[in-house]
Parts: C-alpha cells; sequence; structure tokens
C-alpha cells in the first residue's frame, strides 16, 4: 500500500509541471494556407513568438487557399475555435460585415503596431476607422521573362519591355523567331483580379469604394480590356489558357513573358535554375501613360479571437509578426512583398536585397501600388461570373471592349442592385 | 377482400385481448426498420425540410446573425439571375448528350464482350479501368493532357504540323470536351450494369433463332434488346443522376463553369451560391429546384419504363 502510494505521488509530481504550464498557457488557432517552405517560415515565427511568449501555444490549421475563406465561415458556424483566420484581401469586406471579426484597433492602446504597414496595405482591411485586417502575405504583379528566348530572338535580355506596346513587339518577334508563345497575363480569382489590374493600370476604376457598384464603363476601363483583347485577337500573342497551365508553360520554356504576382517570384526562380536564365521587371506601363497603377493582392490576417486571454494572446501575435525584423524575415523566407514602412531600415534586408537582385524591381514597384478593390457582401458571384464571362467573349472575338463591356457592367450592377 | 377485413378485425380483437407481448410481437417488425428509418430520416428527409426552410430564409451561414424570412425572393432572385438559364441549358445538354454516349453506345461494346466468352475479360479489364480512378486525380490528368501549352495531346499534334486549340478554354467546345471526359469515366460500369443484364438471357434461345435463320442484327434486335429492357431503364436512371452530379468535379477542376457559363449546370451553380457567394437561402433556393426537376425526370422515365420494358421473372 505504501509503495503504491509512494508511486502515485511519483507520478502526480511528474504531470503536475505539464499540467500546471498547461493549465497557464493560452492556445490560439491560426488558420492559414501556407504550403511547402512558406508553411515551414510561418512556423519557424510561430516557433520565435512561443520562445517569446512562454504563456502561449499556436495551433496551426491548414486549409488550401481556394477553400480557405468557406473553410473560416463553416468553423465559426460549427463554433469550433478560430482566433485569427488568413483571409484574401478581396473577401475581407464581406467577412467583415458577415462574421463576428474584431477590429484590431478595437484597443488603441494595443494596436499601435499598425503604423508600421505602409497605408496602401493597411486599406485593404480599414472600413471607416476599424481595421479588420492586418497584412501579411501580398504580391504585386511583374513581368517574368525567359533571357534565353529573349537572345534566340535577337532581343536584348538585359532590355526588357516597359510598355505594353514594347511587350506585344518582343512578343511578336519571339514568335516568329523561335516558335515560343509570346505573353500571357495572369486572370486569378476567376478573372476578377486580372480585369481590376488591366483597368486599374489603364487609368479606370473597377469597383466603388462600397463594392456594390462595377466602373469600368469608362473610356479607361474599355480602353485596359481592348488591349487585353487585342493581346489574343489582334496581335495573338496572348495563348488562350488559365493560369496554372500559363505558369507550367512559362517554367518549361514554352513561354516567353508571363505577367503574374511577385509572391511567387522565390518558386519561379528556384524553378527555372538549370532550365533557363530568369528576367523580371516591372509591371508595363499602359500606352500613353506615364505611370504605373497596380491593384495589390494577397491575404490578411483577421481577429476572432473571444474577449479575455485568448484575444489578449492574438494580439500579441499580431504585434510581433508586425515587428520589422519579423515580417522582412517572413517576406523573405516566404517570397512575398515587405509591408513595413521603409523596410531596408533592417540590416538583414538590406543585405538580401543586396544578394537578391531579382527582388530589386518588386520594392521598386512598392510605390506604384494601390490597394486592392472589394466586393459587397452580397450578389458578388453572379456579378464576377459577368465579368468573367466578359473576358471569355472579348478573348473569343465576339465583339469589340466599347460594345461588350458596358453591357456587362450594366448587368453586373442591376445584379449588385438586387442584393444589395 | 372480406377475409382481408376479418383478419383485421380478428388482429384488433387479439390485441384487445392479448395484452404486452402482443403488441410487442406486432411492433417487431418497426423495431427492426427503426435503424434504417432513423438514419434515412436524420441524413435524407431531415435535411431536404431544413433546405425547404432555408429557401425561404436570407442567411449567410453566420450563426450570430438571424436568418430572415424573405417568402419567396430566393427562388425569383435565383431564376432571373444569368447564372440560372446557362446552368439550366447545361444541364439539359448534359443529359440529352448523355443518353447516346452512355445508355445506347455501352449496348453493342457489352454484346461484343459478353459475345467473346471468357476471352472478353482482358476487353472487361480495359472498359472498366477508368472507373476505378478517382475522378478528381482524372480531371487534374485531363487538364494537362489537353494544354495547348506543351501538353502531351498538343506536343503530338504538333509532330504532324497541327496546333492544338484550347478545348477547354473555347465555349463551344468546352462542355463537349467534359462530356466525352465524364463518358470515358463512367463507360465502364454501365458496360458491367448491361453484361450483368446479358448473363439473365439463356443462351439456348439464341441457338433457337439461328437454327430458324435469323441474322444477328435480329436476334440482337429482337431478343437481346428486349431482355436488356430492365437493365437499360437502370442504366437510364442511373446515368441520369449520376450525370448530373459528377460532372460537379470535372467542372470544378477543369472550368470553375467556364468558359463564358458555358460548362456550368445547376449542381455547380448551387454549390456557388452557397459556398463562393455564401448566399446560403439562393443555394437552398436552387437546391429545391434541383429536386423539383430530378423528380420529374425521374417520374417521367418511370413512367416510360412501365410501359416499355418486359420483365421475364
Amino acid at each position: 500500500m505504501r509503495i503504491r502510494h509512494l508511486l502515485l505521488a511519483i507520478v502526480a509530481l511528474a504531470v503536475a509541471p505539464i499540467s500546471a504550464s498547461r493549465a497557464q498557457q493560452t492556445e490560439i488557432v491560426i488558420y492559414h494556407y501556407q504550403t511547402d517552405k512558406r508553411h515551414e517560415a510561418l512556423k519557424q515565427v510561430f516557433r520565435r513568438f512561443e520562445a517569446e511568449n512562454a504563456d502561449v501555444k499556436i495551433v496551426d490549421i491548414f486549409k488550401p487557399d481556394q477553400t480557405i475563406t468557406s473553410d473560416v465561415q463553416a468553423a465559426l458556424a460549427a463554433r469550433r475555435p478560430v482566433d485569427i483566420a488568413t483571409i484574401a484581401g478581396r473577401n475581407v469586406y464581406f467577412m467583415s460585415r458577415t462574421t463576428a471579426a474584431v477590429p484590431i484597433n478595437q484597443d488603441a492602446g494595443k494596436a499601435a503596431f499598425l503604423d508600421n504597414y505602409l497605408p496602401q496595405f493597411l486599406d485593404v482591411g480599414r472600413r471607416g476607422d476599424q481595421v479588420f485586417a492586418m497584412p501579411y502575405a501580398f504580391g504585386t504583379p511583374m513581368l517574368y521573362y525567359n533571357k534565353d528566348v529573349f537572345r534566340k530572338a535577337g532581343l536584348d535580355p538585359e532590355a526588357p519591355p516597359k510598355t505594353w506596346d514594347e511587350v506585344i513587339s518582343a512578343a511578336k518577334t519571339i514568335q516568329d523567331k523561335t516558335g515560343v508563345a509570346g505573353v500571357a497575363h495572369l486572370a486569378a480569382g476567376n478573372k476578377d483580379y486580372g480585369t481590376m489590374l488591366m483597368v486599374t493600370n489603364a487609368g479606370g476604376t473597377y469597383l466603388n469604394a462600397e463594392g456594390d457598384k462595377l466602373m469600368f464603363d469608362s473610356a479607361e476601363g474599355i480602353a485596359g480590356l481592348q488591349l487585353w483583347q487585342d493581346l489574343v485577337i489582334k496581335h495573338k500573342v496572348l495563348p488562350i489558357a488559365n493560369d496554372a497551365q500559363w505558369t507550367a508553360a512559362f517554367l518549361g520554356g514554352r513561354l516567353a513573358m508571363y505577367v503574374t504576382s511577385s509572391a511567387g517570384l522565390r518558386q519561379v526562380v528556384q524553378q527555372s535554375q538549370g532550365k533557363f536564365e530568369l528576367g523580371v521587371a516591372n509591371y508595363p506601363l499602359f500606352p500613353g501613360r506615364s505611370a504605373r497603377k497596380v491593384p495589390n493582392s494577397g491575404a490578411t490576417f483577421m481577429l476572432y479571437a473571444p474577449a479575455g486571454p485568448r484575444r489578449d494572446a492574438s494580439l500579441k501575435f499580431l504585434a510581433f509578426m508586425s515587428r520589422l525584423e519579423i515580417a522582412n524575415y517572413w517576406s523573405r523566407e516566404s517570397g512575398y512583398m515587405p509591408l513595413m514602412k521603409d523596410p531596408l531600415r533592417d540590416a538583414d534586408m538590406k543585405k538580401y536585397v543586396d544578394e537578391f537582385a531579382y527582388v530589386r524591381p518588386v520594392l521598386a514597384q512598392m510605390p506604384d501600388t494601390v490597394s486592392t478593390y472589394v466586393w459587397a457582401e452580397k450578389g458578388a458571384l453572379e456579378a464576377q461570373s459577368i465579368v468573367s464571362k466578359l473576358i471569355d467573349d472579348l478573348w473569343a472575338g465576339k465583339g469589340p471592349a466599347s460594345e461588350l463591356v458596358p453591357v456587362a457592367v450594366r448587368q453586373g450592377n442591376a445584379a449588385l442592385a438586387k442584393t444589395n | 377482400m372480406a377475409e382481408l377485413a376479418l383478419a383485421r378485425q380478428l388482429r384488433r380483437s387479439d390485441l384487445a385481448r392479448g395484452g404486452v407481448s402482443l403488441w410487442i410481437r406486432s411492433g417487431r417488425p418497426y423495431l427492426y426498420l427503426a435503424p434504417f428509418i432513423i438514419v434515412l430520416g436524420a441524413f435524407t428527409f431531415w435535411p431536404l425540410l431544413q433546405t425547404l426552410l432555408l429557401s425561404f430564409q436570407a442567411w449567410n451561414l453566420n450563426p450570430d446573425v438571424p436568418s430572415r424570412f424573405v417568402g419567396f425572393d430566393n427562388y425569383r432572385g435565383v431564376v432571373s439571375s444569368s447564372l440560372f438559364g446557362a446552368a439550366l441549358a447545361n444541364t439539359a445538354l448534359y443529359l440529352l448528350a448523355a443518353i447516346p454516349l452512355k445508355v445506347i453506345l455501352p449496348i453493342p461494346v457489352a454484346i461484343f464482350i459478353w459475345s467473346l466468352g471468357q476471352r472478353g475479360e482482358a476487353y472487361r479489364v480495359i472498359v472498366f479501368l477508368p472507373t476505378l480512378i478517382s475522378f478528381v486525380a482524372a480531371s487534374v490528368a485531363w487538364v494537362w493532357l489537353l494544354s495547348p501549352l506543351g501538353g502531351y495531346l498538343a506536343l503530338w499534334l504538333e509532330t504532324f504540323g497541327i496546333r492544338m486549340a484550347g478545348l477547354l478554354t473555347n465555349a463551344d467546345t468546352a462542355l463537349w470536351t467534359i462530356l466525352g471526359i465524364a463518358t470515358w469515366k463512367g463507360f465502364g460500369f454501365n458496360v458491367l450494369l448491361y453484361l450483368a443484364g446479358l448473363t439473365r438471357i439463356d443462351r439456348s434461345l439464341i441457338e433457337a433463332m439461328r437454327i430458324d435463320g435469323a441474322t444477328d442484327a435480329r436476334i440482337v434486335r429482337d431478343l437481346i434488346v428486349p431482355m436488356l429492357g430492365p437493365s437499360i431503364v437502370l442504366v437510364l436512371i442511373t446515368t441520369v443522376i449520376f450525370t448530373m452530379q459528377q460532372v460537379f468535379t470535372p467542372i470544378d477542376v477543369l472550368t470553375k463553369g467556364g468558359p463564358a457559363n458555358s460548362t456550368t449546370n445547376l449542381f455547380y451553380m448551387t454549390y456557388q451560391y452557397t459556398f463562393v457567394g455564401f448566399n446560403v437561402g439562393f443555394g437552398a433556393a436552387a437546391t429545391v429546384i434541383l429536386c423539383a426537376l430530378v423528380f420529374l425526370v425521374a417520374f417521367v422515365k418511370f413512367r416510360i419504363a412501365d410501359r416499355l420494358v418486359h420483365y421475364t421473372d
């Protein structure tokens, strides 16, 4: 009996510290869609945070990027713990209106870290005075090009095209002399982002501030989309496919130029090694314009933790993530843009930029980025479907943009008005 | 009838006299049925009822936001949307095209394999193999096979100097391409169903017809096809249901309903309303409309089957 009591006491003493530490630890659940090396980098950030905050444990839950918004919705509906969720920038407005998202700056004293962010990124999550989302995974569209194909076509690989006219000229030369397809432009988000990009860079406005009215039937918007049609129909330099096929074609050396997000920069650099020499240039200027204007695209962290220890711990994590050295570490390891004001204050970041030349055009383009457009709560699905159909009709040559765009905008606005 | 009434009367008086044990004995069949009824009720009828109720509500899946009764607004919204017209037309097209491809075409293939006897085993395996592959995996493979930019088919055609068009990015060809993939995937299953029906045909009847001088075509037309009637009805019904459901996977993987809404169907539209647009009311209304259409199609088919099918047993 005494031995039994002694054994029980030993076991209790062994378990007690663990139980005590678990009892003192606050668990926060973070939903994200990072994979492979980015997931490893994010886990490193989590471990560094936990090392500094022994009373907090992070549970990271992966969901695919295409379904994470609906997965978070489902988790919230099922009352499963969600403290911080990764939400795409274009869904922030919707989620802030339809879920119990907590404004990160609800307590201004605990949200001073938000001032570290560049305003064009923080504005994605801003609604009036409230900030519902903190940016953390953003890219900007860049022109990736195959220097070997440029050389083969007799073009200077160190002088990439700066305007869309130069892109078209280079693409035609490449196709004539090498047989390699000329150029592709990302569509993304069922062609929503691609359309937004073409319109905005041409000087047009895609959506109004409330996200419930399409506005790209202006002269500039029509011109932007006419350019996209011309790439396919008139100049025949853009082969119709989808983003995944264009990416594979570019990495396989079957596409000379590809406009896509800088978020994939590190992967593209890695996958092109040994195959061809990669070049990275800024997003082409619209004909007749001297400045580019590119909506940023990416994901944010939204706060859902209930008031109490979990919210305090979640806010601590968000503050940690926005520290210059941590945000820059995340940017370097993930390939996403650095989102902090004056990121080169950090010596490690400066060294990285000096050594990794591909990222320099990305940093140079940051002043040209504007906040992405966000859709209203209702009617977006039908309106986005109408926009997608518009692009398909333009690529099929069913009419010029001056005819098709106003009709699509009218139909899209009718769909938005019906439900908002 | 009189005996039945007497039996019922006797049973009632037995129950009145017999006490608890008699009640238990008479209720036993229902006890055996109870698990099935409970599961069916919980996973089929209850969700159907909930969906019907939700179709009259405006809700976005947020448990903290109460739903709001909106009457028939959701139905009006769905029917008047540009998506609905395209989805309905495509659903009808999928169904009409599936009948010759998946119901009629497998018949001669099954007859051929059956006629070979044991030598037909290899053909049976080859035809059935695509059915075993996951539809998602098969769809992903087809994306890359059909890619106009370096896909295997494009590369092969290039050797003959032919430049392959984007079958999945052209509104005129995308739906037929998906149909072709769905047919390739489900063809073997229907052949197997017909083979099962063919094994029930007495070969001596075929021999008798041959002795009488009947040609192969006559035997197929006047003996085999009529006796395959029950199998044809089964294949028809399963094809209609599976065609509407299974094309969801290739649509989601290959085209997301595009280009220009040329491949979307009612199932995909319902999914988009509920899980992409989070408009649960619209999604529920679309589901109710879809259910009504499926019931109508099934009713029509059963009526036709009753008149045309000959059952030998």
